[in-house]
């Protein structure tokens, strides 16, 4: 088993440090911002003066859960679809405009994807095994079922999480993003997995992640049955935009992005939201479906021991 | 000179992002790196960028850094002989 140990969410909720995120959530409107913990009670200022806003989350999000975590941990997994998109866009720009021989080395150090993975590793000292995962939407699914493998080989404490961020250049592509309705917003969720159980009750069950998939209803029914599970089992179902598949009506069913806004790392939030309603309830199953992008289906299977 | 010298004060801060100072805080003669301001290796290149794409001065010789970097009074001289 995969067990949950420790939550950290940083996003457009009152989701960081509260103990069920379930009883804050509000759908969001067009205009909504990150709201942030002061990240100065968790990063010195000499490395926070450099971070952007993806980094900050990550960062911050990563020590809360090594706060609420005894032990190190043997094995970081990060998903981000955009990666460091600020940083990105800034040496871009400089390096197409600059007239200087020189161009600024900071935004260009961390402009790549994997900066979230290097800073959580640096801010925590931590010196095991840490990959960082970009597979568009089911970034987050990739570095989880990564971080699950690490339990198998027999790690016992892994950090898996995702972080994306808004930048105004996105608004520019929303239209060309699938769905586009929904606001664009920036966020970073993570876990603590370890397979054993200690105080936790609630189990990451399975995860699988499939690329153009023909019939997704199918794929969800296959998955659940490979859990000996069939759709009537799940009590709660998270999905994006759209739910592929028809649930009876026992099933709560939630648009998690309707609470996340539009970022590739929404489902890491879904999930946190999954989690708490799972331990404040008596519910045992919950589904996370993740189709945002409609040529990749990320699903997560949650459940209460 | 005074006025270059808080012109530089202001620079500094928006290239190196230390958001929490103001121009006063730093002492003209106080050293930016080590037990001053705290800045360390990439400070160093960002100074580098600053001299160049505000006074058009190129440090062909890294190894003149540390005595030009060493405080806004230094830097200040090293911006006024060589503009």
């Amino acid at each position: 088993m995969y067990y949950i140990h420790s939550i950290a969410s940083i996003s457009h909720q009152d989701s960081f440090n509260v103990s069920n995120v379930c009883s804050k959530l509000e759908k969001l409107g067009q205009e909504s911002e990150v709201i942030a913990p002061n990240y100065k009670e968790y990063v010195p200022p000499a490395s926070l003066r450099r971070l952007s806003p993806v980094l900050r989350m990550g960062l911050t999000a990563s020590i809360e859960c090594q706060n609420n975590t005894e032990k190190e941990f043997d094995a970081i997994s990060v998903g981000t679809a955009l990666g460091c998109l600020r940083d990105t866009e800034k040496f871009l720009v400089t390096f197409h405009t600059a007239t200087s021989d020189f161009l600024s080395p900071t935004a260009f150090i961390q402009s790549t994807h994997n900066t979230i993975g290097g800073q959580i590793s640096l801010g925590l000292k931590n010196h095991a095994y840490n990959m960082t995962h970009t597979q568009n939407n089911v970034s987050f699914e990739v570095a989880l079922m990564d971080a699950l493998m690490c339990i198998d080989e027999g790690k016992k404490q892994v950090l898996v999480g995702s972080a994306d961020e808004q930048i105004p250049f996105l608004e520019l592509m929303q239209p060309n993003l699938i769905p586009d309705n929904y606001p664009l917003t920036s966020g970073a969720s993570f876990f603590v997995i370890s397979p054993e159980a200690s105080s936790a009750s609630v189990c990451v069950q399975a995860v699988a992640v499939r690329f153009n998939p023909t019939d997704k209803t199918g794929e969800i029914e296959q998955f659940l049955a490979n859990q000996q599970l069939t759709l009537n089992d799940i009590e709660l179902a998270l999905y994006a935009d759209q739910l592929p598949v028809e649930t009876n009506e026992k099933t709560e069913t939630l648009n998690f992005l309707e609470y996340s806004g539009l970022h590739y790392s929404a489902s890491a939030f879904a999930m946190h939201i999954a989690h708490d309603s799972l331990k404040h309830s008596d519910k045992r199953y919950a589904l996370i479906i993740n189709d945002m992008c409609s040529d990749k289906l990320g699903i997560t299977l949650l459940s209460k021991q | 000179m005074s006025d270059l010298k808080e012109t530089l004060k202001e620079q500094i801060i928006e290239q190196l992002n230390l958001e929490d100072l103001t121009p006063a805080d730093i002492q003209n003669e106080a050293p930016l790196f080590g037990e001053g301001l705290g800045l360390d290796s990439i400070d160093a290149l960002e100074f580098i960028v600053l001299l160049e794409q505000n006074y058009n001065i190129k440090i062909s010789d890294p190894s003149e850094g540390k005595e030009i970097f060493q405080s806004v009074d230094s830097l200040a001289a090293y911006i006024e002989k060589h503009q």
